[in-house]
């Protein structure tokens, strides 16, 4: 494959996906002139969100794509449920201490692996 | 619930942008810093990396643009694939959107919604019931702005750093958005839509497996809908239920 010939489909395909993407967002908008807040559609389109969105995190999760595929399934879901703890601890939500912990355990497996 | 303690829009969009400024900022920068190294690993232009954070500001699909080009698919397989894992977008937009003033319902909307992630949308989802309708547009553009400009930034950057930082970094800052959306779901309250996570988590990866590229619409629409029905039949209304 030619360098021009590959930069072309490279900018066709980020073209295709960013008018798919926004089509999206555009038609949510679309929609929502329609559907009011306490309908039963607005109740069923809630839960539909929510179950797609964690589908989207447990993929994440449990099948990553790239350098994540690399940590053990089990530490992965190990530090997930060590920062889900951190997160409960409160009633209130802490929300960065949390993040912090799954990020920095991460590091430091990252860091423990590297090391001789 | 709080009573409502902004006091006009402008104050609105200044809670915005100090809440955005925070863990949600952070967050994306972390994300987009990732998906720029991967940009630079998988031989992409810097200008084309960037631009995508930019122009289609959605992390799952941009990353699904990345993966199916390296691997040789079809201009319309790509454009159809991402345009799936953005649905998400429609029923996130419909159930936000409906909650803003009725005068702020305009068609400026459309400009607005492109600034539109998860992480503003879980955020607004919970901010917003305990803020008048009429700063709600205000608060959602000052959490939104800061996330969509830093996203660009954190790519190029990404870009730029992926040679020199240590594989554990990567690794870290990799773990954050999938963390990140996990931790959210501690905070949603109705029932209904817990059992949509629970189900969501549990047909998932199963639909994955079956046909990765629809697997997250046929998941939403299979697991929210049985969520729905579940709270319908038998969490609604009732009260002797909730003591049986």
């Amino acid at each position: 494959m030619t360098s021009a010939l590959q930069g072309w489909g490279v900018w066709l395909a980020l073209s295709a996906a960013c008018i798919g993407t926004y089509l999206c967002r555009a038609a949510g908008v679309k929609l929502s002139g329609h559907i009011s807040q306490d309908s039963e559609i607005f109740r069923w389109l809630s839960t539909v969100t929510y179950a797609m969105v964690a589908a989207l995190t447990v993929r994440m999760i449990l099948m990553p794509l790239g350098l994540l595929a690399t940590v053990p399934l089990l530490l992965r879901v190990l530090m997930c449920v060590l920062s889900l703890a951190v997160m409960m601890s409160r009633p209130q939500r802490r929300l960065v201490p949390a993040l912090l912990t799954g990020t920095l355990l991460m590091l430091a497996y990252g860091v423990w692996r590297t090391s001789p | 619930m709080t009573l409502d303690r902004l006091a006009n829009r402008r104050d609105a969009f200044w809670r915005g942008i100090r809440e955005a400024l925070g863990a949600p900022v952070l967050v994306l920068f972390a994300g987009m810093v990732g998906f720029g190294a991967m940009g630079r690993t998988h031989g992409f232009d810097a200008w084309m990396t960037g631009l995508t954070s930019l122009l289609m500001f959605a992390l799952p699909g941009q990353v699904v643009m990345l993966e199916m080009f390296i691997s040789g698919s079809s201009l319309l397989a790509i454009g159809f694939a991402v345009t799936l894992t953005s649905t998400r977008f429609v029923t996130m937009v419909v159930t936000l959107f409906p909650q803003l003033h009725r005068r702020d319902r305009n068609p400026l909307l459309y400009l607005w919604v492109h600034m539109l992630a998860m992480t503003a949308w879980a955020v607004s989802m919970r901010e917003f019931p305990s803020m008048a309708p009429k700063h709600r547009l205000s608060y959602f553009i000052g959490l939104a702005l800061p996330c969509w400009l830093i996203s660009p930034i954190g790519t190029v950057f990404g870009y730029f750093v992926a040679g020199w930082v240590p594989t554990a970094v990567t690794l870290g800052l990799v773990f954050i958005n999938p963390l990140f959306f996990l931790l959210t779901f501690t905070d949603v309250k109705p029932w209904a839509n817990r059992i949509a996570i629970g189900l969501g988590c549990l047909l998932g990866p199963a639909f994955y497996l079956l046909d990765a590229d629809s697997s997250l619409l046929l998941t939403g629409l299979v697991a929210g809908t049985l969520a729905y029905f579940i709270d319908r039949r038998w969490l609604r209304s009732p009260p002797m239920e909730v003591h049986a």
